[in-house]
């Protein structure tokens, strides 16, 4: 939805000045409404089991949203770092760039879950047999440290290409006006060129976050209590597939709702005039 | 007296295309210099070389005395050295003042008072005081353009470069563009234009310079390369401009 109320933000688009136009009702006020209502129906009149189930996974809820909005804010570091490093003259650098953004666009996120949960502590702990430090031998793997790191390690590489894309976006132009203004490379893009590059790929960005939280629920896969689990605990107790799994559904899908809605509010503070 | 630009035989690759063909100039401080040409015939190309946005492959330029050998001496001419781009370039994201204020800042060292009233003054130089609040998507081509020039003035440059300056201006916005030009000419800052403003290069110019296929061909006053070039190939190109 965001790309449809935003074409002027489109990388390849004319970017427009006109205010949007003001609707009273749209689409998106109409679906949160919906949504809404529905859940409020839902635990009015049938408390049991929708009530009862809301209080039991409002901690999944906050695990949710921990696990999402921490890889996100890691995500835009290191996809920053490997994006600047793809583009880096140093062969080095962005080969080593390179190599991760394949090797990890390349393995199911799921898969890249159990191994840092499974297998990075296995690891660890060898080495620490190894070479005989105690810490490492009785290592043990936090499960929401790792989801955190499985989804931060995942997401980057994706994140490092819309970076990358961002910042070739912007003319050859500005980095000249830049550099000839005497300021470094660095600077440039310090207060040039990045500044415009976040613009312009804030839609992919938003985009992103959304991915990220629905990809989250892959973490319940090991052992990290968040919503999808916590409300397959409560189902499997209580078999009731049917509402248990529309009341999960109806709850990702209003913070998802949200997390757009968002997006677009912030490519709206933050657009250029041009 | 020494001059404040030397450019001695530089030659600048692109792949097989030879863009520049050992092209060698002094500029003496304070004076205007027009380059003229055909499209292609490396003029832009070698604008650029003087604060090496361009690299070139031989040859050697030194700007007041500074050798642009190192990163650290580019980095010091990109400092003396003021450029002017055909399409502006300013930064779309800033203000017109915090375009014309950044790099006074993070360059120079400034201080914000001392930034802004730099900036306001050369604002008020360029005719567009009113505009330091606007973003240079609100502001006409010919206005973006002096903003550029101000922007560039901001760093106290000893040298100013222009890239075709006006070509990407609706005519009527040419002459405020050359008039800002004209000013600075007259106050005495050294200049290298790239521009086929014949009126301007009269007026302005001391020397005027034919490019062609990557090579100086001629080189008189504006005057007389204009009205009584001795070459057959700026006869040849003037036909077609005029
Ligand atoms: N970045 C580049 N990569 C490859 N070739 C280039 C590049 N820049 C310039 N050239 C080539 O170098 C030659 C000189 O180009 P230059 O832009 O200096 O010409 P110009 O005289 O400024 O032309 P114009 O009047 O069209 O601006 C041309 O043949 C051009 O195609
Ligand atoms: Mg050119």
């Amino acid at each position: 939805m965001t790309d449809e109320n935003n074409p002027h933000l489109l990388p390849g688009k004319a970017a427009v000045t006109s205010a949007q136009p003001k609707r009273g009702f749209d689409r998106w006020w109409f679906l949160v409404a919906i949504v809404a209502l529905l859940i409020i129906y839902l635990i009015t009149a049938k408390p049991d089991p929708f009530r009862r189930m809301l209080v039991f996974i409002a901690d999944g809820v906050r695990i949710t949203l921990l696990v999402t909005v921490s890889s996100f804010l890691f995500v835009m570091v290191l996809g920053l770092i490997a994006g600047l490093g793809r583009l880096s003259k140093n062969p080095v650098i962005s080969t080593i760039a390179s190599v991760y953004v394949e090797v990890v666009r390349g393995i199911p996120l799921l898969v890249q879950i159990f191994a840092w949960y499974f297998a990075f502590p296995s690891i660890i702990q060898s080495i620490g047999v190894k070479f005989h430090i105690p810490a490492f031998e009785n290592y043990l793997a936090n499960p929401v440290g790792m989801a955190i790191l499985g989804i931060t390690f995942c997401y980057g590489a994706y994140m490092s290409e819309i970076y990358r894309a961002g910042i070739q976006s912007i003319a050859r132009g500005q980095m000249e006006a830049a550099r000839s203004l005497g300021m470094t490379h660095f600077q440039a893009m310090r207060y040039i060129i990045i500044p415009q590059a976040v613009r312009v790929i804030l839609p992919p960005v938003g985009n992103e976050f959304v991915s990220m939280l629905k990809d989250s629920s892959l973490v319940s896969a090991v052992a990290v209590a968040d919503l999808t689990r916590r409300g397959r605990e409560f189902i499997s107790q209580n078999f009731i597939p049917i509402e248990g799994w529309t009341l999960v559904a109806l709850v990702y899908l209003m913070m998802t709702l949200f997390a757009s809605r968002i997006v677009t509010w912030v490519e709206r503070k933050t657009r250029i005039v041009r | 007296m020494e001059p404040i630009i030397k450019i001695r035989s530089i030659k600048k690759f692109f792949g097989s295309t030879e863009a520049l063909r050992g092209v060698s100039l002094d500029v003496q401080k304070g004076e205007v210099i027009v380059i003229i040409g055909p499209s292609g015939s490396g003029k832009s190309t070698f604008l650029r070389c003087i604060n090496r946005l361009e690299e070139y492959d031989e040859g050697s330029i030194i700007v007041d005395g500074i050798p642009l050998d190192s990163t650290q001496h580019i980095n010091q001419v990109r400092t003396e050295v003021g450029m002017v781009f055909q399409q502006f370039n300013l930064f779309p994201h800033l203000t017109v003042l915090q375009n014309i204020t950044l790099a006074q800042k993070v360059v120079r060292g400034r201080d914000v008072a001392e930034s802004d009233r730099v900036a306001k003054e050369l604002l008020v130089k360029v005719g567009i005081p009113e505009k330091a609040d606007a973003y240079p998507g609100q502001l006409s081509g010919g206005q973006q353009q002096r903003v550029a020039i101000a922007r560039a003035l901001a760093m106290n440059p000893k040298i100013m470069l222009f890239d075709e300056p006006t070509s990407a201006l609706d005519p009527e916005m040419i002459q405020e563009v050359l008039d800002v030009m004209m000013t600075l000419a007259k106050e005495g800052m050294t200049m290298v234009v790239v521009s086929h403003e014949m009126g301007f290069a009269r007026a302005a110019a001391n020397r005027a310079i034919l490019m062609d296929n990557g090579l100086i061909v001629e080189e008189a006053a504006p005057d007389v390369l204009f009205s009584n070039p001795k070459e057959e190939r700026t006869k040849a190109f003037l036909s077609k401009v005029l």
